[in-house]
């Protein structure tokens, strides 16, 4: 597995528990035990998310280092291309 | 209004090219129980939803499965890269083919256009959650 792989499966695995932590909580706003798991997985993304954009580049557009002096956002390769994303 | 993770929900990487495969995969995409179908089923109903529960669960549902969509599009992208015109006649994607080349169109398997005629939205909160344990009972 490629370094970008495993930095990436990170952020997939922290969003995939927030995306369902996100749900369960529309549902029920009060929980406890669901809103300190949401904050927990929202440090834990925001961490993995950083590291890999830091390495690979920008996973938003509103990411987008521009001291490189050119637009990242659109260098390849895309999700659909299945090379590592 | 919304924003794009230049990413998959899941990773997509298939070696080998497998028309045939696309051909049945295609209906997850745009077929009557296919992921296009599931979001706009939810991003449409979700403005009769009275309570903010379901406002929120309408909206995050419906958003997540544009994430679907686009992992099954994925796999139809891959499944058709680099075929042969032999490969494209012998799997009977041609008839695929014929009409969009490799380009990605929500369809049915048996080729009928994806269509809004596949959900409902009634205005009613009780009749569209109904509806939506139907579609989500379905393989989708």
């Amino acid at each position: 597995m490629t370094e970008r792989e495993k930095l990436l499966n990170r952020v997939r695995m922290y969003d995939f528990a927030l995306v369902d932590v996100i749900e369960y909580l529309d549902g029920h706003p009060k929980n406890t035990a669901a809103l300190a798991y949401y904050s927990k997985m929202r440090t834990a993304f925001d961490k993995a998310a950083a590291e890999y954009e830091d390495a690979f580049g920008p996973l938003t557009a509103r990411e987008v280092d521009t001291r490189t002096g050119s637009w990242r956002w659109i260098d390849n390769p895309w999700p659909w291309e299945g090379a590592d994303n | 209004m919304w924003s794009y993770d230049k990413r998959l929900q899941f990773p997509v990487k298939i070696k080998n090219p497998d028309p045939q495969a696309a051909k049945i995969v295609i209906t997850q995409l745009g077929g009557p129980d296919g992921e296009l179908g599931a979001s706009m089923r939810y991003l449409n109903q979700r403005y009769a939803m009275p309570y903010k529960e379901g406002k929120g669960i309408l909206t995050d549902i419906g958003t997540e499965e544009l994430a679907h969509l686009e992992m099954v599009s994925a796999i139809v992208y891959q499944l058709t890269r680099n075929l042969t015109p032999e490969q494209i006649k012998e799997s009977g994607f041609d008839t695929y083919f014929v009409d969009h080349t490799t380009g990605i169109y929500p369809q049915f398997a048996s080729g009928t256009p994806w269509s809004a005629m596949t959900f409902q939205s009634k205005g009613d909160p009780i009749t569209d959650l109904f509806e939506d344990m139907a579609a989500d009972a379905a393989p989708a």
